[in-house]
C-alpha cells in the first residue's frame, strides 16, 4: 500500500518525509536509524510506522505495493 | 504559576511550568489534545477516480492532511450565521484535478484563496498510472480532537516532574556505578564529586539509585515544577496552540463559576 499519512499512534505527519527516507535508506544505503534521527522522527511509534512499511526494489527504483496495484486494469 | 519555554520551534515546544501541580498541567494537556479547534477536510465530492485506491481511502487520506488554521477568521459550521449551509466564514473549498502518470501530492489541492494553501505540500495522496484520473472537490471545516483525530492539533504531548538528584557525599565512595548505569549519560565525576551535567535530560528511571550499593544517590520528581513537551502537526504553531488551549480552559472555568451563582 501507500505510506500512511500519519503515525498510527501519535498522529505525527510522516508521509511527507518518506520519499527522502526511501531514497537515502534503500538506494544510498544509509543506516535507517541515523536517517530517522536526522529527519526528526524521535518517538518509537513513528519509527516503527516508517521502518515496517513494506517496499520492494524493481528496476533500480524503490516501489510500494500501490505501484504494482495500479498496473492492473 | 510561571510558564517558561525551554525550547520553542515552529512545531515543537518544551515548556517548564513552575509553582503548579500535576492536576493543573494535566488539564492543560487534555485541553490541548481534545479542545483546540482546527481546520480539516470533512466532505469530499469525487467526480472521477480511476486510481488504485477506493474513494473512501482517498477521502480519509485527504482528511488527515494538516491545513493552515486562522482561528480569528473561522467559525464552527454549526454555530455559524449561515446555519450550517456552508459560507466562506465556516467552510473552505479545495479542488484537485490530476491525470497520470504521476503522484498526487497534498500541494496539488487548490484552495479558493492562497492563504489556505496546504502547509505540508509533500504528502502523497495516491499514485496514478497512465490514463488514471482523479478529480474531486473538498470542503474543510473546523472541528476538535474529541470528534475525530484528524482535528487534533498536537501530537506526542506528555509531561514529567522536574527531576531532583540528591547525592549523599558521606556515603558516596566514587565507585562510578551510577555514572555507567545512567542511560542518558548525565552523571559525571568532577573534582572527586558526582555532578549532574544537564538535569532536564533525566528521565527519572532511577537506574542510578538502583545501581548504588551504598544508597548514596536518590532521584525524585518535584511535582510543583513540570516539564511538558509537545509537537503540532503544522496547522497551528506550537506557541499559538498553548495560548489557544489556555484561552479555552479559562472559558471553561468561567462557565463553571457561573453555575454556582
Amino acid at each position: 500500500m501507500i505510506i500512511p499519512v500519519r503515525c498510527f499512534t501519535c498522529g505525527k505527519v510522516l508521509a511527507s518525509i518518506f520519499e527522502e527516507y526511501k531514497k537515502r535508506v534503500y538506494i544510498d544505503g544509509e543506516e535507517a536509524g541515523k536517517v530517522l534521527d536526522e529527519l526528526g522522527v524521535k518517538r518509537y511509534c513513528c519509527r516503527r510506522t516508517i521502518i515496517s512499511h513494506p517496499v520492494f526494489i524493481k528496476d533500480g527504483e524503490v516501489k510500494e505495493l500501490i505501484d504494482e496495484a495500479g498496473e492492473y486494469e | 504559576m510561571k510558564i517558561k519555554f525551554l525550547e520553542l520551534k515552529e512545531n515543537y515546544a518544551k515548556v517548564l511550568f513552575e509553582d503548579t501541580s500535576p492536576y493543573f498541567v494535566n488539564s492543560i494537556r487534555r485541553t490541548m489534545i481534545a479542545d483546540i479547534p482546527k481546520l480539516a477536510i470533512e466532505k469530499v465530492t469525487i467526480y472521477d477516480n480511476t486510481s488504485a485506491l477506493f474513494d473512501e481511502i482517498i477521502a480519509h487520506r485527504l482528511g488527515l492532511i494538516p491545513l493552515p488554521t486562522h482561528l480569528d477568521l473561522l467559525n464552527f459550521r454549526k454555530e455559524c450565521s449561515c446555519k450550517g449551509n456552508g459560507c466562506p466564514s465556516c467552510t473552505i473549498h479545495y479542488t484537485l484535478s490530476k491525470e497520470g502518470e504521476c503522484t498526487v501530492y497534498s500541494g496539488d489541492l487548490r484552495p479558493e484563496d492562497s492563504m489556505w494553501t496546504v502547509v505540508d505540500k509533500n504528502i502523497p495522496i495516491v499514485k496514478l498510472q497512465k490514463n488514471q484520473r482523479l478529480i474531486l472537490e473538498a470542503e474543510a471545516e473546523l472541528g476538535t480532537g474529541n470528534q475525530h483525530a484528524k482535528w487534533q492539533v498536537v501530537c506526542g504531548i506528555g509531561y514529567k516532574y522536574y527531576p531532583v538528584i540528591e547525592i549523599d557525599k558521606e556515603k558516596c565512595n566514587l565507585c562510578s556505578a551510577c555514572v555507567d548505569a545512567c542511560p542518558r549519560n548525565i552523571l559525571e565525576i568532577k573534582r572527586n564529586k558526582i555532578t549532574v551535567r544537564n538535569i532536564e535530560e533525566c528521565i527519572l528511571c532511577k537506574s542510578c539509585s538502583d545501581s548504588c550499593k551504598k544508597g548514596a544517590i536518590n532521584v525524585r520528581g518535584d511535582g510543583s515544577r513540570i516539564i511538558m513537551q509537545y509537537e503540532t502537526d503544522g496547522s497551528l504553531t506550537a506557541e499559538k496552540a498553548l495560548k489557544e488551549a489556555l484561552k479555552i480552559l479559562q472559558k471553561k472555568y468561567d462557565e463553571l463559576k457561573k453555575c454556582f451563582k
